[in-house]
């Protein structure tokens, strides 16, 4: 099976799974525990805590708190952050952002969507032609999930804080982590990503905040993840997700720069007759986004499933939501948008399997293009 | 005192000289459905007694005996000895607590010291003093107590009729094949096939990769809801993916729906045979999609012999969805997977298609090797 679905799930890493399994089996033991063992686990989640918060952030000004996972993050931030006024987003977010503002306007909270480009990528002026001095929260996603487009936070965030320095900047990262070189300046106050899309468990996500600003906890309980998110950590996955991520960022730049690689190949390798390229030259190296244009995604990944090749799409038979939201916003046509392929890559990835995956992608589309 | 369930039937005894038939059946149907719970199953005089089932399961048991077609109505109650304070201390246990109420005895044994009305007017006085909120309407009470003191020097005692699914035991009304999609109507036909005593057997046909996983997963649902009911725990799938890909390449475009049905109902008809069954049942409703006008179902049965039974061929779409909702399908019919992917879809499907014209553009196909290479497709899932 050649697996191209990464930006969906990735295959958990057995080496950081074997490692963590320990805390599974043996050391067991409720971290809030006043033993021996129970002080055994907490400190080895301090220290994933540390290490996976250091590699995008200084520790001096941020903190993490885990949650279980980028949706639960991403509400968690929001619906802290967003308590009045308007809060200000893009219509190129992921659903637990953009569900989540919707949910905003039952408790009072005017929530607001900038445009994106054709890539996907918001505009900058016209979201900041939204923010005004009632907006509380402002949310950029930092890599579309469907497009691979980026978005530079950083800029964005100096710019929003220059202007309205009370105003707080979110950005969803659950694309980027491990993927994309992520150094979280001062403007930026909350960061959340998930432990699935980087080689280790579905069940675990982060959230950096930083560390003066007062969240207010979704989840009530037993007070752990100081007192913002209750209820015995998830320790296999808490641990997992660390040693996956210090993988990840041991290798990060040589990993991007290969991938990028990978992605112009492939893209080079595939029928430029039948397939139109959707995510820009400068999207995430992970990601490469196409459409067969009056074909259906959908039907293609299940041709590719049975040919051993592993794609996402951005469409589904189902009509209560045939079209990509995102896609739609970036202003696609209805026939583009029915034929659309995620092709997602991980480090694994190797030139064979993309070589392999052009041909077998070929052939679908060709086949399917007979068909119609 | 050992509750029980007592189950009365519906139009068994209306079959004179084919009862034995009728009842031994109606008896395996019930032994069917209460599978996996521990139950003796008894006949007594005109009436089943599910008996010796542990007490907590008793709404389990009703609830499955509700279903199972022959079953007029039904009573959870008490089995116990027929002398008076037996019979008091099981009619507390049913008898309300409060508003208008009357007993209502039935005495098969002639021989016992008082009469049916002596016994209801003794339980009643001392139900009225054990519970004052208690008033005697006998003509209009809001609830009953009923005494049935039997031959054996037991009695049973209930507070209720409970309404069955009616109909005829599945069984005795020979066996149809249902072409079932995952729609509303096709499970509502089967149903109403099965409470007429018919045997169903199910054929789903799917456009894999066209349609998904999902698509079929969602009629396996579909029919094992049918199946508290049909009483057979197995699906037929078989793929018409081919055809309608050839259909699309060689065919006109307007009659691609006529031309499929008309080959789901060749390989129905096939399969039927192979399965024993005597006719094939759709859940078609005159006029309610292109394909179901009279020409488009007078161009599918021209292509079988076999009778083809529409059971919901003058029902309103309103009248369907109730029926879907009282057997308990309707939510899963309305999941969000379709069975028939619009890629091959025309934009104006013919409504009146002329069979002369049909049978034109189909002789552009090898119809009998696609119904062949299809059946060759057929996947049985039970469960």
């Amino acid at each position: 099976m050649i697996y191209l679905d990464n930006a969906a799930t990735t295959r958990p890493d057995p080496a950081a799974l074997g490692r963590a399994q320990r805390f599974a089996t043996e050391n067991f033991f409720n971290p809030s525990a006043s033993y021996g063992g129970g002080f055994a686990v907490s400190s080895e989640i301090a220290a994933a805590r540390e290490s996976l918060l250091k590699s995008i952030a200084d520790p001096a000004r941020f903190e993490l708190i885990f949650t279980s996972g980028g949706t639960e993050a991403d509400n968690q931030a929001i619906f802290s952050a967003a308590k009045r006024g308007n809060a200000v987003t893009t219509a190129g977010e992921h659903a637990a952002v953009e569900r989540a503002f919707n949910e905003l306007k039952n408790r009072g909270v005017e929530p607001r969507f900038a445009p994106v480009d054709r890539y996907g990528a918001v505009d900058g002026d016209a979201l900041f032609d939204l923010i005004d001095e009632k907006t509380t929260l402002v949310s950029v996603i930092h890599v579309n999930n469907e497009t691979g487009a980026v978005n530079d936070i950083a800029t964005l965030a100096k710019r929003v804080k220059q202007k309205y320095p009370r105003c707080l900047f979110m950005s969803d990262g659950v694309q980027a982590y491990g993927k994309i070189p992520v150094r979280l300046t001062q403007d930026i106050d909350l960061y959340s990503f998930s432990a699935h899309k980087i080689g280790a468990l579905k069940g675990t996500g982060a959230l950096v905040k930083r560390k003066d600003l007062a969240l207010s906890p979704l989840i009530h309980g037993g007070g752990q993840e100081g007192t913002l998110r209750s209820g015995t950590e998830n320790v296999l996955g808490i641990l997992d997700f660390a040693y996956a991520a210090e993988k990840k960022f041991s290798a990060l730049a040589a990993d991007a720069k290969r991938l990028a690689g990978y992605r112009e190949m492939l893209w080079g390798l595939l029928d430029h007759a039948l397939l139109t390229r959707l995510s820009p030259e400068n999207s995430s190296p992970y990601i490469l986004t196409v459409s067969a244009e009056g074909m259906r995604g959908e039907v293609l990944s299940r041709m590719l499933w049975e040919k051993g090749v592993v794609v996402g799409t951005g469409s589904a038979c189902s009509s209560k939501h045939r079209f990509s939201r995102v896609l739609q916003a970036c202003g696609l046509k209805e026939s583009v948008l029915d034929g659309v392929l995620r092709i997602s890559f991980s480090p694994e990835t190797t030139e064979e399997e993309i070589q392999l995956a052009a041909k077998a992608i070929n052939a679908a589309v060709k086949e399917f293009k007979e068909k119609l | 005192m050992e509750k029980v369930v007592i189950i009365r039937y519906a139009e068994i005894h209306l079959k004179g000289k084919n009862r034995g038939f009728f009842e031994h059946v109606f008896a395996m149907n019930l032994e069917r459905s209460l599978k996996g719970l521990r139950h003796e199953l008894h006949r007594t005089s005109g009436r089943w007694l599910v008996e010796k089932f542990d007490e907590d399961r008793a709404e389990e048991i009703a609830e499955r005996v509700s279903s199972v077609f022959g079953v007029h109505s039904y009573s959870v109650g008490y089995l116990i000895g027929s002398s008076m304070d037996e019979i008091f201390s099981a009619a507390k246990l049913v008898a309300p607590h409060e508003g208008t109420f009357k007993v209502e005895t039935h005495r098969a044994y002639k021989k016992y010291p008082l009469t049916s009305m002596e016994i209801s007017a003794e339980i009643g006085g001392r139900l009225l003093e054990t519970f004052p909120a208690l008033q005697v309407d006998v003509h209009a009470p809001r609830s009953a107590v009923y005494i049935d003191v039997r031959e054996n020097s037991t009695a049973l005692v209930f507070g209720s009729f409970e309404e069955g699914a009616g109909g005829m035991p599945v069984g005795t009304s020979g066996k149809g094949l249902l072409m079932i999609s995952g729609g509303i109507d096709s499970p509502v036909a089967g149903y109403m096939m099965a409470k007429r005593g018919m045997t169903v057997e199910l054929l789903h046909f799917h456009s894999y990769p066209y349609t998904n996983e999902g698509a079929k997963e969602k009629v396996v649902s579909l029919a094992k809801i049918l199946s508290k009911y049909t009483l057979v725990g197995k699906l037929t799938t078989v793929k018409v993916t081919k055809i309608q890909e050839e259909i699309h390449a060689k065919c006109a475009a307007e009659l691609n729906v006529t031309l499929l049905r008309r080959f789901m109902f060749r390989i129905a008809e096939r399969y039927a045979r192979q399965c024993g069954a005597q006719c094939l049942i759709t859940g078609e409703s005159l006029g309610q999609v292109a394909s179901q006008t009279i020409e488009g179902m007078t161009s599918s049965n021209a292509v079988v012999t076999l009778p083809v039974l529409r059971p919901l061929v003058g029902f309103d779409k309103d009248e369907i969805i109730l029926r879907s909702r009282k057997i308990g399908a309707y939510e899963t019919s309305i999941l969000p997977f379709e069975d028939c992917c619009t890629v091959f879809l025309p934009e104006h499907p013919a409504i009146r298609p002329k069979l002369s014209f049909i049978e034109e553009e189909e002789a552009k196909l090898d119809v009998a090797a696609l119904v062949e290479e299809a059946l060759a497709t057929a996947e049985v899932i039970t469960f």
